[in-house]
């Protein structure tokens, strides 16, 4: 609780609260406090709930009476879940201001907080920069080109792209023939006789020059068509020597033929016979000429795609060291990268470390919540310990019962049948019932005391949760202020009834 | 004796594609130049990246056809690395048929034994005697597949049901000589297209104007361009743009054709041009008549 409080101190006086020095734990807290300390947290949540209130508590009860009711409206505004009143203020008890107190101090916002969380880095700081600089251009006023300092002339747009200059310089290229013809039609004309010679001259000229090029261009036809028909002729020409030449060729080795079969026909039968022999004998050499060389082939061809599957596995194992090289190189890269950003933030992380106010040392409450944490673990082991404990408990006690029951049923039966004859029986049967009796007396008397000490337990719990509410010193204080209005209301009224 | 013909064969070639992802030239008979060998690897479908099979591909390259058959190879081959392989055969006439047929039973061969000289056998054989041994018990003879039939083996009728009246342009474009470029993304279309289109004009039996396979290679359009007319088949769509290869383009994709502006003129139809067009079509379209007959309609108005 200590730790707490002074948490909320602490951040109370950064509000704007003054909370003198020995003042160490809310229970200290003073009611004027308690309204200030409210007031300056509702000014800064929402300057427009916070302004309309004082934080000086007024001496007149009315007056208090009032702010405190308008102090619980405004947190009830903000959103405060809990049972809030003017009694909340003006009669305090500890657990209530506390959790209201809180509920305000998380309310804060949380502005160094912000500050903090600004990412840094340079891409950060970059769009930072355009951000201010955009900033900076659209709170200039846009002004006209020509009246453009060199300042804003750097700021606002430059000078058009190439494109519309060309366009508007062949559009101003286009202008001037179009000028030209113009001043020429608005000059005053000169006499009319040497001119209207010249004109006929020139027209007389235009007209013999414009016959001789038509008797010039069918003269060209003529001569084109004769060339045509010449080439024409030309290309069969040629065509026709060129099959000749081919059948020339055709017919000279015929012609060779023939004249060595003519040489060999005296002789036909014995020269047919030793043609078929060379034939054959050539044929044959021709096959074993072709049979040793496949004997050559065969190996060579066998060795030379042997060679190549090997140059194929060769090339993907390269190619596969290489991706894999390359893969190796990439996981570097990024690695290297990786751990620069890594030491760029750990340095960003210690000079914002030191930046931070040291007054509040957070290792001991992180500390503390860590071992509130472990404690209330440990705690509900332990509660779960108990609870199996008692369900044991509670079953082998039910389980007795039954076993009880069951035996004295069965004990009651045989007894009671003996009891009919034997007289020592009959009492057996009778210190049976008055036992079985008794047990269960004790056993309910036993019952009884636990439930009683339960009672006795809670009971105390509550006396020590009411001791805490100060409810005497608050209700003697209650009167006391009711006494005061009652004397104020009737002081009012006097001064209202005299005027 | 019949006349033994003579084999126009001029080489044969083998391209192999490796569990390397590499498309090699492995092996050829008798030789080849760089050229050729460039030209091949773009030709036969193992270098693209978008791994169509394409199994026979044919075309002409400054007066050699080149005949390309694709085959994927199965796990159970004695071929240990090689995932697929094309069988390459260059030869001076114009007879996909024929070659088709003859790199089948090449590949076959070369799956079951894995070694080329197997098919060094078999390419001698019909090279010097025109026959060999096929791996099925049966045997390939060369003298069975004709050079008509091969020119005969494509049908009109479908070029007139696409195009209809539109026909009498590539008619008018043949007769004149002009440059035609076809186009479709997928070249078995543009081969059986353009291997028909010379029977247009029949009486030339010319298909050495044949081009049925192109890419935008400046060393291919080079060798284009010396050819006064040609029909070029493209799988590029982007040769519609090169307006400096043709006079007329046909887009079979979209059925459409254009004839470019230098050629407008020269390729001017009157009322002649309208009736063969119609003649064309009628004759097309009676279920009777074959193709053949339909090419003799357009000889009529040669």
């Amino acid at each position: 609780m200590d730790e707490v409080d002074k948490i909320l101190i602490h951040s109370l006086r950064l509000s704007g609260t003054q909370v003198p020095e020995e003042v160490q734990s809310l229970q200290e807290f003073t009611t004027e406090l308690i309204v200030e300390s409210v007031v300056r947290c509702l000014r800064v949540i929402h300057p427009s709930l916070g302004t309309s209130l004082s934080h000086v508590l007024p001496p007149g009860m009315s007056a208090r009476f009032r702010i405190g009711t308008s102090l619980a409206q405004a947190c009830q505004e903000l959103g405060y879940q809990g049972e809030v009143g003017y009694q909340t203020f003006l009669y305090s008890s500890e657990p209530e201001i506390r959790r209201l107190l809180l509920f305000l101090v998380e309310k804060l916002p949380r502005d160094d907080a912000e500050d903090a969380r600004q990412p840094a880095g340079k891409s950060a700081g970059l769009l930072r920069a355009i951000a201010a600089k955009i900033k900076e251009e659209l709170g200039t006023p846009w002004v006209p080109p020509a009246c453009r300092t060199p300042r804003l002339q750097r700021l606002q747009v430059g000078p058009p792209p190439p494109q519309i200059q060309t366009h508007v310089s062949s559009q101003r290229a286009l202008y001037p023939p179009h000028s030209r013809p113009s001043p020429r039609a608005h000059l005053p004309r000169p006499p009319l006789s040497p001119p209207q010679e010249v004109q006929a001259r020139q027209e007389e000229e235009l007209a013999g020059l414009r016959g001789e090029l038509q008797r010039l261009e069918a003269e060209m036809d003529a001569v084109g068509g004769e060339v045509k028909v010449l080439e024409l002729s030309l290309s069969q020409v040629r065509a026709g020597l060129r099959q000749q030449r081919l059948a020339l060729g055709g017919r000279e080795q015929t012609l060779q033929v023939k004249s060595r079969a003519l040489e060999l026909l005296p002789q036909a039968e014995n020269n047919l016979a030793k043609l078929q022999l060379l034939v054959e004998s050539s044929a044959q050499r021709l096959v074993h000429l072709a049979a040793q060389w496949e004997t050559r082939r065969g190996p060579l061809m066998d060795q030379y795609r042997h060679l190549r599957a090997a140059r194929h596995s060769c090339q993907l194992e390269s190619t596969r060291r290489v991706s894999e090289i390359q893969a190796l190189h990439e996981r570097g890269r990024s690695a290297a990268t990786e751990a620069r950003r890594k030491e760029e933030l750990c340095r960003q992380l210690l000079t914002e470390l030191e930046s931070l106010p040291k007054d509040v040392s957070r290792a001991a409450y992180t500390q503390r919540i860590l071992e509130i944490v472990g404690n209330i673990r440990k705690q509900k082991e332990e509660i779960t310990k108990i609870l199996s404990a008692t369900r044991a408990l509670q079953k082998e006690i039910n389980s007795l019962t039954g076993k009880l029951d069951r035996t004295f049923a069965v004990t009651d039966e045989l007894v009671f049948k003996d009891a009919k004859r034997d007289e020592s029986v009959r009492k057996a049967y009778k210190y049976l019932a008055a036992l079985h009796e008794n047990c269960s007396q004790l056993i309910q008397t036993i019952e009884d005391a636990g439930a009683i000490q339960r009672e006795i337990r809670d009971l105390e719990e509550q006396i020590e949760s009411e001791g805490a509410k100060k409810t005497l010193a608050n209700l003697e204080r209650i009167l006391s202020d009711y006494r005061a209005l009652r004397q104020e209301n009737a002081a009012l009224l006097g001064r209202s009834r005299d005027p | 004796m019949a006349e033994p013909e003579i084999q126009q064969l001029l080489g044969v070639g083998l391209i192999e594609k490796d569990t390397n992802g590499d498309a090699l030239w492995v092996w050829c008979y008798p030789s080849t130049t760089a050229e050729m060998r460039d030209l091949l690897l773009r030709k036969c479908c193992l270098t693209d990246e978008n791994k169509l099979l394409h199994t026979f591909v044919f075309g002409q390259y400054r007066r050699s056809w080149f005949y390309i058959t694709t085959v994927e190879v199965q796990d159970t081959s004695v071929l240990k690395k090689v995932t697929h392989f094309s069988i390459v055969l260059t030869a001076k006439d114009f007879n996909p048929e024929k070659y088709a047929a003859f790199t089948r039973i090449l590949c076959r061969i070369y799956l079951k034994h894995g070694s080329p000289v197997k098919m060094m056998e078999s390419y001698i054989a019909v090279f010097t005697k025109g026959i060999c041994q096929s791996e099925e018990n049966g045997s390939f003879l060369s003298k069975d597949f004709d050079a008509r039939k091969a020119y005969l083996a494509g049908s009109i009728k479908d070029i007139v049901s696409q195009f209809g009246m539109e026909t009498v342009i590539l008619f008018t474009a043949l007769m004149l000589k002009k440059r035609i470029v076809v186009y479709h993304p997928r070249i078995e279309v543009v081969q059986e297209f353009t291997r028909t289109l010379p029977a247009l004009v029949w009486h030339r039996q010319d298909w050495s104007i044949l081009h049925s396979y192109v890419h935008l290679n400046d060393d291919e359009l080079e060798a284009l361009k010396t050819c006064t007319g040609y029909i070029a088949g493209f799988i590029d769509s982007k040769v519609s743009n090169r307006l400096d290869l043709y006079d007329v383009c046909v887009n079979l994709a979209d059925s459409e054709i254009t004839i470019s502006q230098q050629a407008k003129e020269a390729m001017t139809m009157g009322k002649l041009h309208k009736e063969i067009g119609q003649l064309i079509v009628q004759s097309a379209e009676d279920p009777d008549k074959s193709d053949s007959q339909v090419i003799k309609v357009s000889l009529f108005y040669v």
